[in-house]
This record gives structure tokens, sequence and C-alpha cells, in this order.
């Protein structure tokens, strides 16, 4: 049990080294061109393992449905914004707002789809997401 | 060269920030669902390859105000180190060690807490330390109240709102 938690504790560490790498590239460049390097870099690195693993394709990709193919569009929006963020408001500030974006838009998606949310434990996660949110807003 | 210093996040800066996590929210549902289809490594190269192409056309409708704006961050902060092009295989490994966590008894709502962790040790670090050539941020009790109030709302929220488990 051991190695799943250190891997899912290691992820989280990563998603920020991440963005941090590519801020500092954002700086020398704009985020619109890191978020690019950040994606052709990662298509050839993951190009690479499919090839070594192999199956990287599935045999079913023509029963995909189109807006599937969205998915990296809206990362490479995501992934400029994050540049942005990051060396304007530091790390945690950006880190604290995009989860509770994340978080907020998560249980309404849920909910919207007609997937059970326990309602006490979600409302009351919103509310102090919204306290905490409100917190790292400068004093006026 | 002159690094710019982090401020505290304006309402701008929150609604963005903000809606880039509600981004984040629809990414990931379809990048499950390509994972459906062929796995996580497949959907990971999936939205890597189609991001790509992405970025070349919005690059190809903005080169223009993108290059003035490359030209004039090169000039102020001076050529990005290397290792700042590797923030690819960083996201990539990511989806690794996260499909994998995902499918052991930590299931989604375990991994989505311990990443949260993480994510919110390695951001206070790398405030207080200023990593990677980024602005380092003083932390005061607002950060403090900030991080403890969006946490715990978050981990209500992944433990008990959402029926992950």
């Amino acid at each position: 049990m051991i190695v799943p938690i250190i891997f899912a504790f290691t992820a989280g560490l990563l998603v920020i080294l991440s963005r941090q790498v590519n801020g500092r590239l954002s700086l020398s460049t704009s985020p619109l061109i890191s978020s690019f390097w950040n994606h052709i870099v990662g298509f050839i690195f993951l190009s690479l393992v499919g090839l070594v693993i192999g199956g990287l394709i599935p045999p079913n990709i023509g029963e995909i449905p189109w807006w599937v193919f969205f998915g990296g569009p809206i990362g490479v929006i995501f992934v400029a914004a994050g540049s942005w963020l990051i060396t304007r408001i530091g790390a945690i500030n950006s880190t604290l707002l995009v989860i509770s974006g994340q978080m907020v838009s998560g249980v309404l998606f849920d909910w919207a789809r007609g997937i059970p949310v326990t309602l006490w434990a979600s409302a009351l996660g919103i509310v102090l997401i919204i306290a905490g949110m409100a917190l790292t807003q400068r004093k006026r | 060269m002159s690094m710019p210093t982090a401020q505290r996040p304006k309402p701008l800066h929150l609604v963005l920030a903000f809606g880039s996590g509600v981004l984040l929210t629809f990414a990931v549902f379809i990048n499950a669902e390509a994972g459906r289809y062929g796995g996580a490594l497949f959907s990971s190269w999936l939205a890597h390859g189609t991001g790509t192409i992405a970025a070349i056309l919005f690059l190809a409708v903005l080169w223009r105000h993108q290059r003035v704006e490359a030209a004039a961050s090169e000039a102020r902060i001076g050529k990005a180190p290397l290792w700042a092009y590797l923030g690819g295989i960083v996201g990539a490994a990511t989806v690794m060690l996260t499909s994998t966590s995902v499918n052991t008894p930590l299931a989604l709502a375990g991994t989505l807490a311990l990443g949260l962790a993480g994510q919110v040790l390695l951001s206070l670090a790398a405030d207080f330390w200023g990593l990677l050539g980024l602005p380092k941020r003083r932390l005061d009790l607002r950060d403090a109240g900030a991080v403890i109030l969006i946490v715990a709302g978050s981990l209500l929220i992944i433990l008990f709102g959402l029926n992950a488990a």
C-alpha cells in the first residue's frame, strides 16, 4: 500500500513541478509558446513510451466520439493559463484557486449529470472553499 | 535580468484561475473517456497530440503578437534554460503515476486527496524558497488561512461529497 501512496503524492508534486517549469519557460517566451513546448515534448516522450510498450493505439479508435479529441486543446489553454498565473500570483495562490475551480465545478458537473452527491459535505466544502478564496484577495 | 515579483491575487487572477480549474474538470472528464477506449497511456498521448495541433493553430492565428511578446520576454529575462523545455515530460509522468494509483485500493478519492497534499506542500515550498527561477513570496497568516479553508473544503468534497470512493 505504501507504493500507491507514494505514487499519488508524487503525482501532486509533479503537477506543481510542471507548472513551475512551464512558468519559467513562459517568462522567456510567452504562456502559449510554453504550452506548445509542453505538449509537443510530452507527445514525443509518450510516443517513445508507446513504441517501447506497444499497443498504444486501440483498434476501436474509429468509434471514439468527436468531442474526446477536444481534451488536448482544452489542456493547451489550461497549461498556458497556469504559466500566466504562477508567474504573477505565485505557486500557492495559483494552486489554491485552480483547485477551488476544479472542486466547485466538479460537484456541479456531477450533480448536473445526475450522479448522486452528498449534499451536506459538498455544500459545506464549497462554503469553506469560497471563504478561502476570499482570503487570497489583496486587502483593500 | 529582472524577475517579476509575485503579488496577491486581484479579482482578475481569481476569475482566471478559478476558470482554469473549471476547464480542468472538463479536460479530466474527456481524457477519462479516452482512457475507456485505449487506457491511460493512450489518453495522455492523444491529449498531448491533439494539444500540439491546437497549440500550433492558436500560435498561427496569434503569431504576430506572440512573436513580439516572446522577443520582449527574452530581452528582459534572457534565454530559458534547457530544462524549462522539459515540463511536458513531467506532465506525462504524472499521468502514469495517477493512472497506476487509481487502480489500487486508494481509488480515485485517495489519489485525489494525496495529490492535493503534494500540490499544496510543493507550492508552499516553491513560494517560500523561490524555486526554479520563479518569484519568491512571503507567506503570512492570510495564506495559512486560505490553505486550511480550501484544503478542508476540498477534502470534504473528495472524501464525502462526490461518492468517488
